[in-house]
């Protein structure tokens, strides 16, 4: 057990030539509560760019990871299956690094957290984007007495 | 293009609705990156190297715990390149760079001395706020391609 605890906070990193290449980035592509393409179709349609670029499957969504210049590409092309739904961010660790992947270690990723918490007004923000609407934050008053008794009265 | 320093420095929504306007967000996890194949470093963030403490002291004094010190060298130098600002205020526990308050108020200090064009909003607790929350940081974004032009 203390063997493997270690594997989440040691340098006992794995990484290939293309991960340790500081060109490189690693992306996330999460998947909106309202979108209309699955996971799978997404990293399916990643394949199917033909660029150079590692991709993986995940949950929320898929990750890639390769030449800065190609995953923005990908992220350009992936974003218009769903425009409105697909989201994306940076992601520091590589695809799969023992130091952060849940294959190698106990609980979620620290990153998990912070997804999961805006995953909840992603819905929201979709919507937003999608149909841009004004809102109002005032709440609304209740009416004054007097206003109301005036208003019977005149009735 | 403007670059665009984001509070909580490592949120989804920030970082991606900068990206669609067509601005650089200065995101955390750009700065981890640079670390993550340092080979000094075991595991960063959480460990940092001898050097690390020492640029912090640029943002905090040297009474400073070196955790805020640690911290702030990743993030202040994000902070130094900004051409804009976007802080999302109140935000819940577990949402956003946690672990330290003292840095998080440090950081949004250092935002606001800059003197750059800076959008301040508060964590919206439901959907009205959220779409008016959209609206404000897209209307911001799109000032800055004004002022670019």
């Amino acid at each position: 057990m203390a063997n493997n605890v270690s594997v989440n906070v040691c340098a006992s990193t794995d990484l290939n030539s293309q991960d340790m290449d500081p060109d490189n980035i690693t992306r996330m592509i999460i998947l909106g509560p309202k979108a209309e393409v699955s996971e799978s179709e997404v990293v399916n349609y990643i394949h199917l760019l033909g660029l150079p670029v590692t991709t993986k499957l995940t949950c929320y969504g898929a990750m890639v990871s390769g030449k800065e210049e190609d995953v923005l590409n990908v992220i350009k092309e992936v974003r218009k299956l769903d425009p409105y739904n697909l989201f994306s961010r940076d992601r520091g660790f590589p695809i799969g690094d023992p130091r952060r992947c849940r294959g190698h270690r106990y609980g979620p990723r620290e990153g998990f957290h912070q997804m999961e918490s805006e995953y909840k007004l992603l819905e929201d923000v979709s919507d937003a984007l999608k149909n841009p609407k004004e809102v109002s934050l005032e709440k609304e008053k209740r009416m004054d007495l007097d206003e109301l008794e005036q208003i019977f009265s005149e009735n | 293009m403007v670059k665009v320093a984001i509070f909580p420095p490592n949120s989804l929504i920030l970082a991606d609705l900068i990206e669609r306007k067509g601005h650089e967000s200065l995101a955390l996890q750009k700065a981890v990156r640079k670390k993550v194949i340092d080979p000094e470093i075991d595991s960063p963030p959480m460990n940092i190297s001898e050097e690390d403490p020492i640029k912090g002291l640029k943002y905090a004094a040297i009474e400073v715990p070196s955790g805020v010190r640690g911290r702030m060298s990743i993030i202040g130098p994000l902070i130094d390149e900004a051409e804009a600002a976007i802080i999302v205020d109140k935000a819940p526990f577990g949402f956003g760079c946690i672990g330290c308050a003292r840095t998080n108020e440090l950081s949004t200090f250092c935002m606001r001395k800059r003197g750059v064009p800076t959008l301040e909003l508060v964590y919206p607790t439901n959907r009205d706020e959220t779409i008016d929350m959209v609206n404000k940081i897209n209307t911001f974004l799109d000032g800055l391609n004004n002022k670019e032009e």
